[in-house]
């Protein structure tokens, strides 16, 4: 009777038969990638498969599934809040500026240090230029902090020197992005130009050597045949930090921002950390998490159909 | 050849410029170890510029005569140390069968880990995770949610794929099982490739304050970062009482906490810079 049942559906039975087959040929491999899948499905999955709390009045006792189905109340509730548009404003202002001041800085850095020709001088700069890459974001921000500081910070010190008002720089709201930003600049520079030099060193030496006969100067080589060849690089850099705009360090505008600057340094992350992990108000900042999530979803998707269009690569 | 020994106008602006940058991005650093060098005093006058004025231990008598940062030092050694051996006992594991051109369902399983590079729960639910296996408060709530990084784990994945297989086969001849074959032969022969994604999960341990930050209660159990981002906080405190001057916390004090904290990256640094470049090159040729 087996045999009778199983005919008609012969091939597909044998389908399963080789699966299993090459489940047997490859169960050593599949039992070390056992802990990996562990891994991913419970945290990595599990928190998507929690998203459904931002539907729901979440409460720890009842749980994910147990608590009350809301629909889009919480969504509502935030779009209508005041807060929306002031956190929509900063996280994208925050993040364009941040993409149009510190995207050209390692560029510009890599081909000055590649029109070096003392090789020990061109290696130290670079050996300095990425320390910073290696310091935590808190020590960074207490640098900035001392740095500024009016009682006894450098820059305030030269400020009154120069005989202007000393200024109280981490309160006031117009300098906060420029802090963010050029601190920023300063941290990630030399680590990114990395990828530059790679670019530049890719570049056939004979091109240089032909300019030269033909009397091109160096800011000619420069122009016309360092530039050029990095472009694609260049390219996909900008697609990429377009991609990620909206992924603001969230972690350094904590450190970095206080009650008094809130109205220009709360983004996205930083309101849903104090929502939800402060306040906890789990399935508002949920909510808000989401939208967050979709926005930069869509940017990078964009950013990756611009790529296509224009440069003609695709991040994947 | 000659033309390239001539001094240009350029070749001097460009070493100034360049000279520029190194100042401005080292001088901060030797700001700080100075300030920690110097004494109370002189700090709270403002008189420290480059070099210590007035050669001074007692900001580090004074950390190491309280337990405090001690404590947070031996916890982010243990955190650090913990975390980065799983990590990479983790990715190790995970990537070798993941390399494996015919793994059952090996299409499914990239797809499925390089989704969530795109994808992701974000901070709450991942938090009420942590919470509900029990993790808060413990170490493991720092070290299990990152066992993986998914880059990481993609660079340590092609690396695995452009090994030579002769290694590998005659191993299998030889009757060795797939572990046995993973610790005696691949993981001994990717030992570059460990270096440095290592180092990346190090400096990540080692330099993280938000995770441990709201996945730890007791103050006892702090790390370094996130000690040292209470210091800041105090600092915050001056800085916004406008007219008041006096400092919660002595200069000094903080910046001898944040020498100490950089002793270990700063030794590293200098073996580190090889595979530090190397690895941004792997992460950004997988973008």
């Amino acid at each position: 009777m087996n045999t009778a049942m199983l005919n008609p559906k012969r091939g597909q039975t044998s389908k399963w038969i080789s699966m299993l087959q090459h489940i047997k040929r490859d169960r050593q491999f599949l039992l070390l990638l056992l802990p990996c899948i562990a891994f991913f499905a419970i945290f990595r999955y599990g928190p998507i498969y929690g998203l459904i709390i931002a539907f729901k009045d979440f409460s720890v006792y009842d749980g994910i599934l147990g608590s009350e189905w809301v629909g889009l109340e919480h969504f509502r509730k935030f779009f209508n809040s005041f807060d929306f548009w002031l956190l929509f404003k900063n996280t994208l202002l925050l993040g364009l500026y941040n993409l149009l001041w510190s995207f050209p800085f390692p560029i510009v850095f890599a081909i000055l240090l590649n029109e070096v020709r003392n090789q020990r001088f061109k290696k130290s700069i670079q050996t300095f230029s990425y320390l910073p890459a290696f310091l935590s974001i808190v020590i960074i921000c207490s640098m900035v902090i001392d740095f500024l500081s009016p009682s006894r910070g450098l820059i305030n010190q030269f400020i009154s020197f120069l005989g202007f008002e000393k200024t109280y720089f981490m309160i006031a709201p117009e300098w906060f992005r420029t802090i963010f930003i050029s601190s920023d600049i300063w941290a990630s520079m030399g680590y990114e130009a990395i990828i530059y030099l790679a670019a530049i060193a890719g570049i056939d030496p004979t091109l240089y050597e032909a300019a030269k006969v033909d009397g091109a100067k160096r800011w000619h080589t420069m122009r016309y045949i360092t530039v050029p060849a990095i472009l694609p690089t260049i390219l996909v850099m900008f697609i990429l930090k377009a991609g990620s705009m909206f992924r603001i360090g969230y972690e350094k505008v904590l450190l970095l921002y206080n009650p008094m600057t809130y109205e220009v340094a709360d983004v996205f992350s930083t309101y849903v950390y104090r929502k939800g992990l402060l306040e906890r108000d789990y399935s508002y900042a949920a909510a808000v998490g989401i939208f967050e999530a979709l926005i930069a979803l869509i940017m990078l998707l964009g950013a990756n159909v611009l790529s296509r269009r224009f440069g003609g690569k695709s991040l994947w | 050849m000659v033309g390239e020994k001539r001094i240009t106008l350029f070749t001097v602006l460009n070493t100034i410029i360049l000279t520029l940058v190194a100042v401005v991005t080292i001088y901060p650093v030797i700001y700080i170890v100075s300030i920690s060098f110097s004494d109370t005093t002189a700090v709270a006058q403002g008189k420290v510029f480059l070099w210590p004025v007035g050669f001074s231990l007692d900001a580090y008598q004074h950390i190491f005569s309280e337990d405090r940062i001690p404590r947070a030092y031996l916890n982010t050694i243990l955190y650090t140390a913990v975390g980065t051996f799983i990590n990479l006992l983790m990715t190790a594991v995970a990537a070798y069968p993941l390399s494996r051109t015919h793994l059952f369902g090996r299409k499914f399983w990239v797809i499925a880990i390089v989704l969530t590079m795109f994808l992701n729960g974000g901070m709450i639910p991942t938090y009420i995770i942590v919470q509900k296996l029990g993790l808060i408060n413990s170490i493991w709530a720092i070290v299990l949610p990152n066992a993986i990084w998914t880059l990481e784990l993609l660079i340590l994945k092609s690396f695995y794929e452009n090994m030579s297989e002769s290694l590998r086969e005659s191993a299998v001849i030889d009757g060795a099982s797939e572990f046995r074959i993973l610790r005696s032969i691949i993981i001994p022969l990717s030992k570059p490739a460990l270096a440095s994604i290592g180092l990346f999960y190090f400096m990540g341990h080692w330099n993280s304050y938000f995770v441990p930050m709201i996945y730890l209660n007791d103050t006892e159990k702090y790390p370094l970062q996130v000690v040292l981002r209470e210091m800041l906080i105090f600092a915050y405190a001056e800085e916004t009482q406008v007219e008041g001057t006096k400092a919660l916390t002595p200069e000094s004090l903080k910046n001898a906490t944040i020498f100490i904290s950089m002793i270990p990256v700063l030794i590293i640094y200098p073996f580190a810079q090889k595979y530090f470049a190397k690895g941004v090159m792997l992460g950004s040729e997988k973008g």
